[in-house]
């Protein structure tokens, strides 16, 4: 069942064409990042939906209800700020009141409530306790209660984490996922930051200049990009420019490079001729010794031939910088103990699977 | 490391006055506080408490009993409770006045927000006695006003706008609107958007929002504008003095007049040693009454 719908909205300040023609359809339970830089349009989405800002044109729907011109108050939402946003005048209980008396909820039914959500965000007795007294994590976790409590039928959070320590914020977001789940809310998730948005969301909505850059799950945005922004924004990559020789079936290709053949897999029904980039991400590059035998390597297997101009130490690993015959230069993860140095000639291999055409 | 140990060591520089700095850097404000403030207010006590002469300012002994005189005068009760009286009539007519347009000044991103600044500063911008004059042509009996009203048929004889507390109270109110404006529009500027946003989302009305959450949280604006207009207003002259003939004489107009007219000096330094006492209980009493309902406040 679609618990919201976003239906072609643009937003304009001036001469600033923040949204064009934003689009998404969310299910029931689901929760959604909306990912991009500052100023991709995805606060203004938000606030869109939340009521704050009034699209100039489009529709919002909640469910099947149309809430374009609907006031924030008359939304039924729950919102969660970056800088919690909690009302400093008020105890942990009065902040988490607040909504259920503007919704005439009888005394005794609140204090249930407001024990039942403060347990479900481990802040049992807190209640006496004003915002100061506590700390930044505590803080957003009465603010995820505040917004709870009231039971909306979506949850919006626009960049809850981003104050916290960056300990915290890993713990948070986990807690936020499991809660979410747990209570099965809609929700909607405004981020710049990649990795919170791949390990919370059930799917992403990539954001750039106004526009959707892709809409999917984290595993089809990560492996499988729409675009050099996409691909660029989520995670490192490396790129190969190239031209398709021969379509091997209907998502895998062969591709002509300076470097010679490599076999990827992309979208279906690119033509022979057009010109794309191979991206192949770091971790997917083994590296082999020049002249090691090739004793685990595979019939299909690209092997490209190059030399490491860089190698960085990184605790859990090394990262390599290798150029290419063609000039590019591949940035690949080793993970052990790194034999390879500067200057020495080594073979990057990687499987068909683990590249990806980008429209070039 | 041996090269950074063979360069030139930098010596950091230093502000040569050590610990005693802080202290020493309060001590010209201190000196002006001792000498404009502290210096002359013992001297006008120790006025009161002298004997009245015709020879001199004062005489020599010392008496209490300018004191007794002033309290047991019915006349000066009526024109303290009168000052009083104005003082928290302006004080409100501010602050209703000014809540809204520093609440609008806050929230405005508007281009045409900084001509509302000005209109704001602009009883400032002009001198005193010139506004209080623009003022008796706007309120005389044949002034601007009176002439506008009888005009449009409103009223057939002419309003006594001046000579009386009326006039004293509107004057007033003018010049003092931005002292209730300034503190509130920093202390609403201080207030985080997302708290009404948050209210919003919670479900409040704008109406609900402002007053569970935007006016609790600006208590500290509104106290502080409000001490500032009462103090100003029940110790303004100059207004009272040409706008308020005496229908709308005030305390302060009072202790002049025993001071220059009727050359009464200890008397009438005890009459402003009492109005200051007043104040002072005043808006200690108020502190108190407001701190109530601030509490809450971080």
């Amino acid at each position: 069942m679609t618990a919201l719908t976003i239906d072609r909205i643009n937003k304009r300040y001036g001469n600033l064409h923040i949204l064009k023609d934003i689009s998404v359809s969310i299910a029931q339970g689901e929760f959604v990042s909306l990912l991009g830089p500052s100023g991709c349009g995805k606060t203004t989405t938000l606030r869109c939906i939340a009521g704050f800002e009034r699209p100039d044109s489009g529709r919002i729907l909640f469910g099947e209800r149309d809430v374009t011109r609907a006031l924030p108050e008359h939304r039924d939402i729950g919102m969660v700020f970056q800088s919690y946003a909690l009302f400093p005048h008020m105890t942990v209980a009065e902040n988490l009141s607040f909504g259920l008396e503007v919704r005439k909820v009888v005394p005794a039914e609140r204090k249930r409530r407001i024990t039942e959500v403060l347990s479900m965000v481990r802040l049992q007795g807190y209640e006496a306790r004003f915002p100061r007294e506590l700390s930044g994590g505590q803080q957003q976790r009465v603010a995820l209660a505040r917004a709870l409590v009231i039971e909306p039928s979506v949850l919006l959070l626009d960049e809850p984490l981003a104050n916290l320590d960056a300990t915290l914020r890993d713990e948070m977001r986990f807690f936020i996922r499991d809660l979410q789940q747990r209570v099965g809310i809609t929700s909607i998730y405004v981020t710049h930051d990649q990795s919170e948005a791949i390990v919370m969301s059930d799917k992403i909505v990539v954001m750039n200049s106004g526009v959707i850059s892709q809409f999917g799950t984290p595993r089809d945005i990560y492996e499988r990009p729409a675009s050099q922004t996409v691909a660029g924004f989520i995670g490192r990559s490396n790129t190969i420019v190239g031209k398709v020789s021969e379509a091997l079936g209907p998502d895998s290709y062969k591709i002509e490079t300076l470097c010679g053949t490599i076999g990827t897999h992309g979208p279906g029904g690119l033509v022979n001729g057009t010109d794309v980039r191979v991206m192949i991400r770091p971790e997917n590059i083994r590296t082999r010794r020049h002249g090691e035998a090739a004793n685990t390597s595979t019939s299909d297997e690209n092997v490209l031939g190059g030399s490491v101009v860089s190698a960085t130490y990184q605790g859990n690993g090394t990262q390599l910088k290798v150029r290419l015959a063609s000039g590019d230069e591949m940035v690949v993860d080793v993970s052990g103990r790194n034999p390879m140095a500067v200057g020495e000639e080594v073979a990057l291999r990687f499987a068909p699977r683990d590249a990806w055409l980008l429209a070039s | 490391m041996s090269a950074t140990e063979a360069a030139p060591r930098i010596e950091t520089p230093t502000i040569g006055i050590g610990k005693v700095g802080p202290v020493w850097m309060v001590l010209p404000a201190l000196v002006l506080l001792i000498g404009f403030f502290a210096l002359p207010y013992l001297t006008i006590i120790t006025m009161s408490l002298r004997e009245a002469s015709t020879r001199a300012v004062y005489g020599e002994g010392f008496t209490l009993a300018h004191y007794t005189t002033a309290l047991g005068d019915f006349y000066i009760w009526g024109i303290l409770g009168r000052t009083l009286l104005m003082g928290a009539i302006v004080t409100i007519v501010t602050l209703l006045l000014g809540y809204p347009v520093a609440y609008h000044l806050a929230n405005s991103r508007s281009r045409w927000t900084s001509l509302l600044y000005i209109f704001v500063l602009s009883p400032l911008l002009v001198g005193l006695v010139v506004r209080t004059f623009a003022w008796m042509i706007i309120l005389s009996n044949n002034g601007v006003a009176n002439k506008a009203l009888m005009a449009l048929g409103l009223i057939n004889f002419p309003l006594q706008l001046m000579n009386n507390p009326v006039g004293v109270t509107i004057a007033l109110t003018h010049v003092f609107l931005p002292f209730v404006i300034l503190p509130l529009l920093g202390n609403l500027q201080a207030i985080s958007p997302d708290l009404a946003m948050a209210s919003r989302s919670l479900g409040a009305s704008r109406m609900r929002t402002f007053l569970k959450v935007t006016l609790p949280l600006s208590l500290p604006g509104i106290q502080a504008g409000t001490i500032l207009v009462f103090v100003l207003s029940i110790s303004a002259y100059v207004t009272p003095a040409m706008l308020g003939g005496t229908g709308g004489r005030t305390m302060s107009v009072l202790v002049v007049q025993y001071l220059v007219d009727n050359f009464r000096w200890p008397a009438g330094a005890a009459l402003a040693i009492i109005m200051a006492a007043v104040a002072v209980i005043f808006v200690g009493l108020y502190l108190k009454l407001t701190a109530r309902a601030m509490r809450r406040l971080p």
